[in-house]
């Protein structure tokens, strides 16, 4: 019997303990950039991060810098469908991170984007390799300035949404509490009858 | 697990709000003085195990755990996951408000039905007896849900087989996983507390 409660705890416990990994993909370009963490705000360190496909094939890997992000460049086109990206952190820590099937580079609209930009740049100036190289400059510099408010939402995010759950516990004990309130009192006063 | 708004034909909807109507006033009647806190808890556990993903190839289900709810509480199982649901639809947006009738039939209709069948099993005792019918019943409840949902996305046009296929084959883990841990819990219960079975003052459904 201590075995399956044993058994029990452990399987309950496991996917709980993720939830202090925070981990996130996003595509940039015509790489895709990642970013893991610990939810009391350390970043995951030198770490490899292994790239799957749908099919569950390994099709790159890349490794983290000392602020736990990494950028993965795909040496061919990926497969259609979503990515996934998993950090073993060591300790039964293991971060998953998908990557939606539009925002794979090379197969996504997104890429379209910056091609936009150069287009309208292009009526006015009369260098197009010139601007590309500018626009590239551009997108890499509004990344690095969106970095640390990146984090910082995915930090709220995730507190947020333990607040949430605390708070929902809370109101189905008031709820039922309020419920064994109001059917006590009416057995009592059927008891006093 | 959890169907969301938009996805089901009127007439389902409707169905659905009325089937929990009935099922909730059966839940409130069985619900009496003593066994509201166990129901509570029961609600507020079936809140959080949604919330517990299990992650399977590159997307994830969660548990339910309607088993144990319907194998402690009976028909009082419904207004229990009742409010568990409606809070989970109004807190993330699993589910939504008018396919909560819905949703809540599909969840709850099989926690009562497994948890009354295999009750009476489990009253008998012995420790293989408890493990085994606490499994079955953990494990049934999730296969009657996914089968209620595939019917709800049948009838609201989707084609049947392909829908059940999906919704059941992807949640074999979780009723291998919910049959471990029902039945686990259901020998705690017999060990600690077999009044939770009604098996001390034989408050029979």
């Amino acid at each position: 019997m201590r075995y399956l409660l044993l058994s029990a705890l452990l399987l309950s416990a496991s996917p709980a303990m993720a939830h202090k990994i925070i981990a996130e993909v996003f595509p940039a370009g015509s790489a895709v950039e990642g970013e893991i963490g610990f939810s009391n705000g350390d970043m995951a360190a030198g770490f490899e991060v292994k790239v799957f496909d749908i099919h569950g094939n390994q099709i790159g890997d890349a490794l983290t810098d000392d602020d736990g992000f990494f950028t993965w460049v795909p040496e061919e086109t990926p497969p259609a469908g979503p990515l996934k990206f998993i950090a073993d952190l060591g300790a039964g820590h293991v971060a998953e991170m998908i990557l939606d099937a539009e925002d794979v580079p090379g197969a996504s609209p997104a890429t379209v984007t910056p091609g936009a930009v150069e287009i309208t740049l292009d009526s006015t100036a009369a260098a197009p390799a010139d601007l590309s190289a500018v626009s590239d400059i551009v997108a890499a510099a509004v990344r690095n300035e969106l970095r640390p408010i990146r984090r910082e939402l995915v930090q709220i995010r995730e507190r947020n949404r333990f607040s949430t759950i605390l708070g929902g516990i809370g109101l189905i004990f008031g709820l039922f509490g309020a419920f064994f309130y109001f059917s006590a009192r009416r057995q009592l006063k059927d008891a006093e009858k | 697990m959890h169907i969301v708004d938009g996805a089901l034909a009127t007439p389902v909807l409707i169905a659905g709000a009325a089937a929990t109507a009935g099922g909730l006033a059966i839940g409130l009647r069985q619900l009496t003085t003593e066994r509201i806190p166990t129901a509570g808890v029961l609600s507020a556990g079936f809140f959080v195990a949604s919330l517990i993903h299990v992650p399977i190839g590159i997307s994830s289900v969660h548990l339910i755990m309607n088993g144990i709810a319907g194998l402690i509480l009976g028909w009082a199982a419904f207004p229990a996951l009742f409010v568990g649901l409606l809070l989970q639809a109004v807190t993330f947006g699993f589910g939504g408000i008018t396919v909560l009738g819905v949703n809540a039939v599909n969840i709850a209709l099989p926690a009562v039905l497994a948890g009354i069948a295999c009750r009476s099993f489990i009253r008998k005792g012995g420790r293989n007896n408890v493990l085994i019918w606490g499994g079955i019943c953990g494990a049934l409840a999730i296969a009657l849900t996914t089968i209620m949902v595939s019917v709800s996305l049948a009838l609201s046009g989707e084609e049947f087989n392909e829908a059940a296929y999906l919704v059941f084959v992807s949640h074999i883990p979780v009723m291998v996983i919910e049959g471990a841990l029902t039945a686990a819990a259901a020998w705690l219960i017999m060990q600690v507390k077999p009044e939770l079975f009604g098996l001390s003052q034989m408050k029979d459904v």
